[in-house]
């Protein structure tokens, strides 16, 4: 069984009398320890698919089990307690809490765990020291570089020890240098510490840490590529509309 | 119930200055209104009713719709009454029978400013019958003498600023300069708020011939005999009232001030609520993609909502401690000139209490429909935000 099954995967969104779906009926296995590059052109309906995978959002149709949970299935404070053990999230803008510290925006995942102060704070320490940021603990976002603010998102993202690790365009707003070093620390999380990754990228670049690579088209698979994951292409999906 | 950390809604506070300051100028406002308020109330009330005594009768004209000031009664009723009424207390052959003069008269202060001022016209007997009433510095006013004596929130109005200087002092009624001899405390009374000179002066001053009314101290509650009396001698034209029940029908004589005292304080305080609606709105909004972050990591929409009326009430709390302090510093104790004289305000810890939790009121009503209206747009739109 693969850690993540979507089947006939739909989400709509209305509009007065309009309808957009800009996922349609969507088959997808992810193995888990994956590093799954999600690519396709603005608007084909990435982030919408990593809300989904994220329980932020919910299908409009179709099945989704993580890790054999049905996730279409919880509701709306299940999703929430879901999301604070099972899910970690990274922002293209990083989104810190701008009047917390470094070390407290790592800490606040784990105030939604029942663990003991000493534990909540080895933990901490743990996650900014792999991300290569324990001596910027006390700097509040601002005091820090957008390179240092997606690696506290990293550390903040992986504190919990979650099923898996969603990132939208994790590297989108950081020059090249910082891009590297952030993609390393990603391969370094799915490579070393076995970590599912799911990431919306735009950089075909980025895609060299990834083991393999989907490309989304107007809400349907386009093409696969990679060996460690056997993505479901769908089978008769091929012409696609998705307004209507 | 896990919550965001009590640190996050501290620290929130320093980033919308602007609504910061306005939900602690708001809540302050509102608080010192409920507060003076209430004082206000507070001390009209306690003045009414440590006024009148169970054991006191008051004769007063019949003609006069049951108000001392308008009666007029002959000046030899207080004889009629102490030998008439069966069960007047005594002390050493004086019966407790007080010949009174009720009249509101413009003064002159010492330093020229003139205000309105209760002036009970008295024989010594009146301490006999009003037993509350004590001198706490100086002495009784002589008669013939030009000497009034002076309560002590009536000192104040005044312009004294304790007892010991009030006495010496003096006060012009009508061209006649008086001199305060002595100050008078009564149980926070309406007694406390009147100047009392002796009755010869005043029907001098006054110009009149006769009495507002006769006070009888009984040896009972029980005001039977006087009634008998009183409609024994239909020829007097009497009314007895019991001087706990005429300060009570007082009372409810001003009831209607001080419901429109306190539903002024209500429409202050939703009127707060509404002004600070926008504000409020506009600094939640303001952060609506980090509460779809907070969301995302699992945090509930009751959580947020918590935290963010917690920093509210906060900011209420800022706002609602200056002002009842500023309250308690200013107002407490104050003097009132009212119609029906003089009363103090009275901010006890009860009217601090209603007035602090208003203040905390409106921060929780003001963050609850902001924090609501944020949090019911969806995650992925709320993380889309600018
Ligand atoms: N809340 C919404 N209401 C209506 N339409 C929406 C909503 N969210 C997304 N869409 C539509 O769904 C489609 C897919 O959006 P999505 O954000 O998934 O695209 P994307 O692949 O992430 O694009 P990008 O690369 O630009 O981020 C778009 O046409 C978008 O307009
Ligand atoms: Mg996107």
């Amino acid at each position: 069984m693969s850690l993540i099954e979507c089947r006939q995967l739909t989400r709509t969104y209305r509009r007065g009398d309009q309808e957009i779906t800009p996922l349609r009926d969507l088959d997808l296995d992810i193995e888990a320890g994956t590093f799954l590059a999600l690519m396709g052109p603005s608007g084909s309906g990435k982030t919408t698919l990593l809300n989904l995978l994220a329980g932020i959002d919910r299908p409009t149709s179709g099945s989704l089990v993580v890790d054999g949970r049905e996730i279409h299935h919880l509701s709306r404070g299940a999703l929430a307690a879901w999301r604070a053990s099972a899910v970690g999230y990274i922002f293209q803008l990083y989104n810190l809490v701008p009047v917390l510290t470094a070390y407290e925006n790592v800490e606040l995942p784990l105030l939604l765990h029942r663990i003991s102060r000493k534990e909540r704070h080895r933990r901490v320490a743990a996650a900014l020291d792999l991300v290569g940021i324990a001596d910027r603990s006390d700097h509040l976002p601002r005091q820090l570089s957008g390179g240092q603010e997606q690696r506290v998102a990293i550390a903040r993202a992986i504190v919990t020890d979650p099923t898996l690790i969603l990132a939208d365009e994790p590297t989108g707003d950081l020059d090249r240098e910082s891009a590297v070093s952030i993609m390393d620390l990603m391969a370094r999380l799915n490579r070393d510490l076995g970590r599912t990754i799911v990431m919306v990228t735009h950089d075909p670049k980025t895609t060299e840490w990834c083991d393999s690579v989907l490309h989304l088209e107007k809400g349907r698979l386009a093409e696969a590529e990679g060996e460690a994951t056997t993505p479901m292409a769908s089978e008769s999906n091929l012409e696609s509309e998705d307004v209507r | 119930m896990p919550g965001l950390p009590l640190d996050y809604a501290i620290r929130n506070l320093g980033r919308s200055p602007s609504r910061l300051l306005l939900t602690a100028t708001g809540s302050g406002l509102v608080v010192a209104l409920v507060i003076g308020a209430g004082g206000f109330i507070n001390g009209m009330q306690q003045a009414l009713r440590t006024s009148g005594s169970e054991r006191n009768v008051i004769l007063i004209g019949i003609g006069s719709e049951e108000s001392i000031e308008r009666s007029e009664i002959p000046m030899s009723t207080p004889t009629i009454a102490a030998a008439s009424i069966p069960d007047v207390v005594s002390h050493a052959g004086t019966s407790a029978v007080s010949p009174e003069i009720h009249t509101a008269l413009e003064i002159e202060t010492e330093t020229g400013g003139k205000t309105n001022a209760m002036i009970r016209g008295v024989r010594p007997s009146a301490f006999l019958v009003h037993e509350n009433a004590n001198f706490i510095a100086g002495r009784p006013p002589r008669r013939g003498m030009n000497e009034v004596a002076a309560g002590q929130l009536a000192i104040r109005t005044l312009g004294y600023v304790g007892p010991s200087e009030a006495v010496g002092g003096e006060i012009s009624v009508d061209d006649t300069t008086f001199v305060i001899s002595g100050v008078i405390a009564a149980d926070g009374g309406v007694i406390e708020g009147e100047i009392w000179m002796p009755l010869s002066d005043l029907l001098v001053v006054s110009q009149r011939d006769t009495l507002s009314c006769v006070v009888a101290r009984l040896e009972s509650t029980d005001v039977s005999g006087t009634e008998a009396f009183t409609s024994s001698r239909l020829d007097l034209e009497l009314l007895a009232t019991r001087e706990s029940d005429y300060y009570a029908s007082l009372a409810a004589f001003f009831r209607p001030i001080r419901i429109m005292v306190i539903a002024t304080a209500i429409m202050v305080a939703l009127g707060g609520v509404v002004g600070g609606l926008n504000t409020t709105y506009a600094a939640f909004a303001s952060r609506v993609r980090e509460i779809g972050t907070l969301q995302t990591l699992g945090y509930s929409r009751g959580a947020i909502v918590r935290s963010l009326i917690v920093e509210s009430v906060l900011a209420a709390a800022i706002g609602g401690l200056v002002a009842a302090g500023l309250c308690i510093w200013l107002l407490n104790g104050v003097a009132i000139d009212f119609s029906m004289g003089v009363f103090g305000l009275n901010i006890d810890s009860g009217v601090l209490a209603i007035g602090l939790a208003s203040g905390l009121g409106l921060g929780v009503v003001g963050a609850m429909m902001p924090a609501v209206r944020c949090l019911r747009l969806a995650v992925p739109e709320a993380l889309k935000a600018n």
